[in-house]
Order: C-alpha cells, then structure tokens, then sequence
C-alpha cells in the first residue's frame, strides 16, 4: 500500500504505450471524446444553475398567487393589506405581469408594470424607475431589454411597438429606452412600463394583481409567514425562493440525468471496446510479455505494469478532457451544446456562461472515467501476465 | 427517488464491483474447495493463475473504494441541499431507515478489504502459501458482506424523498432525541473520556509489553470509544460550539477538511493494530505494525486533545 | 549444484494427443561447469534448459538448484529465482528492439525499482565486460548481429546470476560471431560461473571450455 511509485515501470509503460501507438491513440481520443463531452455538461449546467441561482436569488423571499380550479387567476389587491398585517412582512406589492406573444417573430415577451411611487421589489427595476425617463413620458412608453429591442427591429418596429388587446385593438407603446437586468437571463426578454399599460394591455381590472411579492425581515420565517397567508387564503399558492432554488436543481438533474443516461450506455459500449481491445494480443506483445517473464518479470510485475499503461492512458485522457471542455464552454460558449439547456425561455436568450470552478464535478468525472476504464482492462491485463513464457519464447 | 448525476457515478461504480466481486466470489469458491500446492495437474495450475486474477480484482475494489467513500460523504452533502431540513450529510444518513446502518456497513468493509490485503501481502511472502484458504474463505464472508452494502447502497438512494422533512445534526445528536445515537448521550462524559484515555494507555502499555491479542483487542475497541467521544466531547472543540454534535461537518471546507485527517489517523492506527492480531507475519514486519498502530494512534489522540487544549488556552474556561 | 531427479516433462495437446518432451531424465551439473547438451531438435534439450530456468515445472520429479527445490515454486518465487541466479541467451536474442540497448540491459531490474546509482553501476560493468559501453544509447534495431548479440549477453549478466542458460546461441550466426560468442563464454567461465549450453553447432564439440557433453535423443538421455 505504500509503495515508492516505479519510475523506470513508469517509463517502460510509457514505451510500452507508444510501441502500440495506432492501437492506444485511438483508445485515448474515443476516451477523451467521452470526457470531454461530459465535462462539457457538467459544465454548462453548472454555469446556467449559477446564472439561475443569482436570479432567483433576486426574487422576494414569497410569491402569493391565487388558484382557482387548479389555475393561476389574477389575485385582489386588497389582499397586500391583509398581508402586510402579518408580523414579519416588510413589504408586500401587488405586481402587474404577464407574457405577451409576439406572433410574427414567435416569441414571447415579459412585460412588467411598475408605478412610480411604489417601492420597487428588485433592484433593476427600482434603477429603470430612477434612470429612464419612463415616469415622464406623456404617452404609454416602455424601457426593453436588448433582446427585444432586436427583435422589434427585426419586425421593422423600431421607436414604438403595436400591442394587440385582448378585444382586438391596437395600443401603440413608444420605446424610450433599453436596459439590462441585473442577470442576462431575464433582461432579454423584458419590457417595463406603468401598470395601467400593463393593465390596458393585458386587460387586468385595477382591484386586481397577477400576484404579490412579500418581503419578510427574516429569512428563517419565510417557512411560518407562508403558512400564515396560506391560512388567511387557501386559495392561494404559495412560493417561497427556496422552492424555487430546490425546483431549478431537480430540473437540472433531471436534465443532466437524461445526458448521464445516455453516457451510461457510450460507457458500456467503450468497455467492450475496451475489453476487446486489451484482449487482442498482437504475436509481437505476447513475445514481449515472454521475454519479460523469462528475465524474471513476476506475474505481479506484469500486472503493475498494465495498471501504469491503464492509469497513464486515462488520466491523460481525463485532463485532455477536461481541458478541452474548459476551453470549449469558457472560452467559446459551447456552441450547440448550450441551446439544449437554455430552450427553457422562449427568446433566444445569448449570455455569457460564468466561469464556475467545482471541485466536485471534476472528481465525478474522474470516477466515471479512470476506474471504468482501468476495471475493464483487468481481465485482459491479467490474461496477459499469465501467459506461458515457456510457450512464447520457443 | 433521488437521482444526481453523483449518484449515479456512484450506482455505475457499484454495478462494476458487484460484476468483478461476483468473478472474485466464484473463483474464491473454486480455489478454496480444490487448492493443492503439491499437485502438478493442470487444473491446480490455472488455479494459481486464477488465483492472481481474483487478488487483483480484490485489491481494484478496495483501491476505488476508499476515495468513493469519500466521494460519496461529498455526495450526501450536496444531497443535503435539496433536502428540506438537512444542512449536511447526518441530515441524509436519517433520511432513510438504512442511511446509518450503510454508513456502518461501508467503514466495516474499509476495515474488512484492507485486512484481506495486508493477510494476502503476508502470504505471497512464503513460498508455500500458507494463507492461501484461508484468506480465500474470508473472501466469501466478506463478499456476503460487501454485497449487502451495495445492495443497501441502492435501497438508500433510492428511497430518498425530497419532499420528506429529516432532522439536522441538531437534534440527531442531542440527548433528547429518540435515535439510536442519542443514548450515548445518556452517558457521563467524564467516564466516556476516561474510557477513551484509558483504551489509549493499554494501547501503549501492550505495545511495550509486545502482546499481540491484547494489542489488538484494545484496538478494537479504540474505534467505538474514539467516534463516541469524537461525536459528544471532541467535536464541540472543534466546532468551539456545545451543542453541534456532527460527525460530517468538519469534513467540510469551513474546518479546513481536518475531519479528513482524524478519521484517516483514527483508520490507519487502529488498522495496523488489528493487523497485528490477525496477521501472522515476520518479526521485523510485526514491529512495523506495531509501530504504525503506536503513531497513528498516538497522533489521533493528541489531535484531538489539541483542540482542547487550545480552547482552554485561548478563552480561560473549559466548554 | 543443478540437479535433475527422475525428471518427466509432459505436454497435453489435447486429450488423445500427449507429448512426451522428457522421459524419466536424471543429471547433475556441478558449479562452475560449462556443460553442453547436444542432440537434434525435439530431442528435449530445450525443455531441460526451462526448467532448470523455472519457466516450466515438471510433470513428475524434481529440480534442485544450490540445495533448492525449485519444482513447485509459486510464480513469483520462480520468477524471483529467475531474476537473481538464471541469464538466460535466446536464441534470437529477444532483445525489445526499439528500445535503446541501456534500457533492454537494464530491463530485469525494472520492477525492483532500483536505487539510480546502484542500477547505473550493473549496467556499467556489464557494458564493460561485453565492450557494448559506446552504444549505451542506441536504439537496438540499429545495431548490427554482433552488437545486438552483447547486448543479449549483458542483459544475461545485469544481476550477476550464477547460472547462464543459453538455447541454440549460435544457430542464426556465420562463424565469425559463433566464435565471438564463445569468446565471450571464455569470459563467464573465468567468472566460475555454471554455464549449460543446448547446441547442435559443431563448433562446441570437443571445445577446450566445454568440461562435459551430455548427448539427449527424444527424452532421454543417452
């Protein structure tokens, strides 16, 4: 167990490796492939949960909305004063939201009313309240985000845009300026105006609200407010940040569980290669493997020796691997791999994916990879080491 | 049903050394029911042979095992987050009516594939082979054994609820909670902490004394003695908090991972000492064992009582 | 010093089909011989030279190597017994040919994982015995016959074994060679080293080093 590691082993290995060079670069790129892919993943759903993370991070602590006959329906207003009772509540501010479907570009936007006076639940909306000249605008107007701004001009609207109303109407809202959240996630698809816009727009009565954000104090208490409101109206659904926190990894799971899955069976589809491989004994090796053992090579000997190759082959392969996804979803945004995992919004949202170092993921990675590896060349490696010299050498 | 991309590297893992252990197990079978050194027939030939492909397949296992089991604490950690009510790996470990008895299960197999490999290490020494059955037939037992883990492996995870609330360490490990843990509380400290130093002194006197059952045994019972006083006495120095009870927490980065290092020492020490009851070996690699035993013992003990010592000397009043 | 009692050696090519490579073979080698055992192929002369070299165990009786009963050993004691006392010459050489000659001499020593000075000073005084010092580095399919045959040589010698074994050493060779390596045989038996030589090469017989013959047809010993 505490051996010195054999550096002249080691080198015979390394030479042992490059004598069967066709044989092993092709082990070692499939292998690395494999890694890097995975790497790859791990990577990127790494990255979105952060990203996702920080947003929801930027949500209030409870979100109430009203259910009825199992749907989400527009909540009273009247509600926030009940709300605001509980002890704890800081806050609580009936929003006005709602997506809109742009038909021509097939998309959907998220529009977000705000009034002036209100205290503002987040901070980059509380910023576009101060910053832009929304407040002051005689006609509807709206701030967008830059993705929407695109797309708007793609559809040749560039300083107004036409909503279509619930009854059929036009209501023409101006673009008086462009914005970005606090996340890239969510700022691409957004448009902020005043309430009554978004009222107008979406056809929401002036007593009632989408849904109401609640501010609370402490942290800790989230658990017992919500219950609270729950008891005030059972109609409602409650969501605390931590729901969402706890629904957003099971998603990524899930998400990441489907790749793994299909890993699983490249993975057992590589064994065999693998097995098949290490098995097949060119005359030539089973000469070497006689020499060896007839210049006093044990059996366990042998045995190192394969292990060093396996190890060396795989754990280059691993930090190939690795390295490369490094390069290919930090450095160049992993093209094509990143639209599986962001086709959750409906725009095409383009961000940057942050650079997140788990330790964690690198040591998943190794273990589906290393010891895979090496477990399937025992049978052959060992097959090998016992070998008759007698035999070989004649 | 809970199923991170961690636990299913560790389920991957388990199918590849239930595969192999099974290969292990039936050629352990065959060696042990027809081995015979003095025959030059060539079944007893492919039996030497094969005998070498199960040592690797034994030694492949323990070798993946011990970083796995670490991996998989890291494992349970991070499960800990979707937990409602977890806020580390004790939290997990109480999910689930198998979650302790695993964890037990795990660190016996440790103890168990580690012996197997100092007793092979010692037999491939003679020429005649003398623990050739014998180590064969300990392999069978500890298959038995080490399937079960896996197979618990499995139940565990696989009975994980998200949705179900489980207790913190908080209340794992007080004196009033109602789990199994809970009744060393129930113990004066004073006598735990006076059993702990005790065992350690027999330790050092059986070492001097060179006698090998008595050494071992006293090993033996160092491990119990050294996790229960770890969990109530030691663990609150090191937390410098009275009532935070957990095993897990100081593996994690907030405590410098220094749970990796007591457990290492307290694994190592107490291993080498068994080693020297039930491993007939020559002199000089006997005092070896000893020897280890004596250190890492030796460190674990004043590590911990360091944490203690620096307490009082830096805040003037015991906990 | 090796000796052979009673020594049967069977091959099993399938169930009716059973070769019979040595028959009932006894014979004692003394220290510092040099002993040739000549005798057309098949005749079992390889077989004798493997299992003095514990690459084969009998099927009955038994081999003594220094008072050792080296029959039954388990692989790895025969290996290690291998390793420490045999120096075994093939016939063609078996060197690792892309390899360079240091690394093939240093080759037995490579799972010992060897301290660098002692293992520089075996090379050494190997590459000196065999005058194979100026190519240390070469790569051995670049070497010329007789080069690549010292090289074999000195791999034989790297641990300093007591016994050399050498199977056919000159069947692949023109005079020249063939008496070069026998010059260099010259050189081992001066070392008192027990040397058994398989040949069927007439050069060998009625040499002045050889100090007995033992002449094997289909098993037996004649």
């Amino acid at each position: 167990m505490r051996n010195k590691i054999n550096f002249y082993l080691m080198e015979y290995a390394i030479n042992a490796i490059l004598r069967q060079r066709y044989k092993n670069i092709f082990i070692a790129t499939t292998l690395t492939f494999l890694i890097f892919l995975l790497t790859s993943i791990f990577f990127i759903t790494n990255s979105i949960k952060y990203e996702l993370n920080s947003t929801v991070d930027a949500l209030p602590e409870i979100v109430v909305q009203k259910i009825k006959a199992g749907r989400h329906y527009d909540i009273d207003t009247y509600a926030t004063e009940e709300i605001l009772a509980i002890t704890g509540v800081v806050d609580a501010v009936a929003r006005v939201w709602g997506y809109y479907y742009f038909e021509n570009a097939g998309v959907n936007f998220s529009i977000v009313g705000v009034d002036e006076f209100e205290a503002q639940y987040k901070e980059s909306l509380k910023r576009v309240v101060e910053t832009s000249n929304l407040m002051n605008a005689q006609e509807s107007s709206m701030v967008a985000g830059v993705g929407v701004k695109e797309t708007m001009e793609m559809n040749y609207y560039k300083d107004y845009f036409n909503f279509i109303k619930p009854d059929g109407t036009l209501k023409r809202v101006n673009l008086v300026g462009v914005f970005d959240g606090d996340t890239q996630l969510e700022s691409n698809d957004m448009i902020v105006m005043s309430k009554a816009d978004v009222r107008e727009i979406f056809d929401i009565s002036q007593t009632k609200a989408t849904d109401i954000v609640v501010k609370v104090s402490n942290p800790d208490e989230v658990a017992t407010i919500a219950s609270k409101i729950k008891l005030i109206f059972p109609d409602s659904r409650i969501i605390t940040k931590n729901d969402l926190n706890i629904s957003y990894q099971n998603i990524f799971d899930y998400k990441s569980g489907i790749f793994l899955a299909l890993f699983v069976v490249s993975l057992f589809t590589f064994f065999i290669i693998i097995y098949d491989k290490a098995s097949g004994l060119s005359s030539e090796e089973k000469r070497e493997i006689g020499i060896l053992k007839a210049i006093g090579w044990r059996i366990d000997d042998v045995l190192k020796e394969k292990f060093y190759e396996g190890f060396i082959i795989s754990f280059f392969s691993y930090m190939i691997g690795v390295i490369l996804a490094v390069g290919f979803v930090y450095i160049f945004q992993a093209p094509l791999l990143q639209n599986i995992f962001t086709g959750y919004s409906q725009l095409k949202t383009s961000f940057e994916l942050p650079f997140i170092f788990d330790v964690q993921t690198l040591f998943l990675v190794f273990f589906l990879s290393v010891p895979v590896y090496i477990a399937a060349t025992i049978i052959p490696s060992w097959k090998i080491a016992t070998l008759d010299a007698d035999e070989v050498i004649r | 049903m809970i199923l991170t991309p961690e636990v299913l590297a560790i389920f991957i893992l388990n199918t590849i050394f239930a595969f192999f252990g099974i290969i292990a197990f039936y050629l352990s079978v065959r060696i042990y029911l027809n081995w015979d050194l003095s025959s030059t027939s060539k079944a007893q030939y492919r039996l030497e042979k094969q005998s070498y492909l199960a040592a690797t397949i034994i030694k492949f296992i323990f070798i993946i095992k011990v970083p796995l089991f670490l991996f998989f604490v890291f494992t349970l950690d991070k499960i800990s987050n979707v937990l409602t009510g977890a806020m580390c790996g004790a939290g997990v470990v109480d999910a689930t009516d198998t979650g302790t008895a695993l964890f037990v299960l795990k660190i016996i197999n440790l103890y168990i594939f580690a012996y197997w490999i100092a007793l092979h290490n010692e037999d491939i020494k003679h020429e005649n082979q003398p623990f050739l059955k014998q180590k064969f037939a300990f392999f069978i037992i500890a298959f038995f054994l080490f399937m079960a883990e896996l197979i618990i492996e499995g139940v565990m995870f696989g009975s994980i609820e998200i949705d179900k609330m489980v207790s913190c360490c908080g209340t794992l490990y007080s004196s009033t909670s109602t789990s199994a843990i809970s009744s060393i509380f129930a113990l004066e400290t004073s006598l735990l902490l006076s059993m702990f130093y005790g065992i350690f002194l027999l330790i050092v006197v059986f070492y001097f004394l060179k006698s090998r059952y008595l050494f071992a045994i006293s090993n033996a019972l160092f491990v119990p003695i050294s996790l229960i006083t770890l969990i109530v006495f030691f663990g609150t120095y090191i937390y410098e908090l009275p009532s935070h009870h957990c095993p897990f927490c100081f593996l994690q980065s907030d405590y410098y991972f220094v749970g990796y290092l007591i457990y290492t020492l307290l694994f190592l020490g107490t291993f080498y000492g068994l080693v020297v009851g039930f491993v007939e070996s020559k002199k000089e690699d006997k005092l070896k064992s000893y020897k280890m035993s004596l250190i890492f013992n030796s460190l674990y003990v004043i590590l911990l009582t360091s944490f203690v010592v620096i307490y009082f000397i830096r805040n003037g009043v015991w906990l | 010093m090796i000796e052979l009692k009673n020594v049967t050696k069977s091959y099993e090519i399938n169930k009716n089909n059973i070769v019979v490579a040595l028959n009932n073979v006894s014979m004692k080698i003394e220290e510092g011989e040099l002993v040739v055992i000549k005798g057309a192929s098949g005749s079992g002369k390889s077989s004798v030279l493997s299992l003095i070299a514990a690459l084969s165990k009998p099927t009955t009786g038994e081999i003594i190597v220094d008072a050792k009963q080296i029959s039954k050993l388990p692989d790895n004691f025969a290996s290690e017994y291998r390793r420490d006392n045999i120096g075994f010459v093939f016939q063609k050489y078996n060197l690792i040919t892309t390899l360079s000659v240091k690394e093939n001499i240093l080759l037995p020593l490579v799972p010992l994982n060897p301290d660098a000075l002692d293992a520089d000073a075996k090379l050494h005084r190997v590459m000196e015995m065999f005058k194979i010092s100026h190519k240390k580095d070469a790569i051995i399919k670049n070497l010329s016959g007789g080069e690549q045959q010292r090289v074999a040589i000195a791999r034989a010698n790297v641990n300093d074994p007591k016994i050399i074994i050498a199977d056919e050493p000159t069947a692949n060779l023109d005079e020249k060679l063939s008496l070069h390596f026998i010059e260099m045989l010259r050189e081992l038996k001066k070392l008192n080293k027990t040397i058994v030589i398989a040949t069927h090469d007439p050069l060998f017989f009625n040499l002045d080093i050889v100090d007995r013959e033992i002449e094997m047809h289909n098993g037996v010993v004649i």
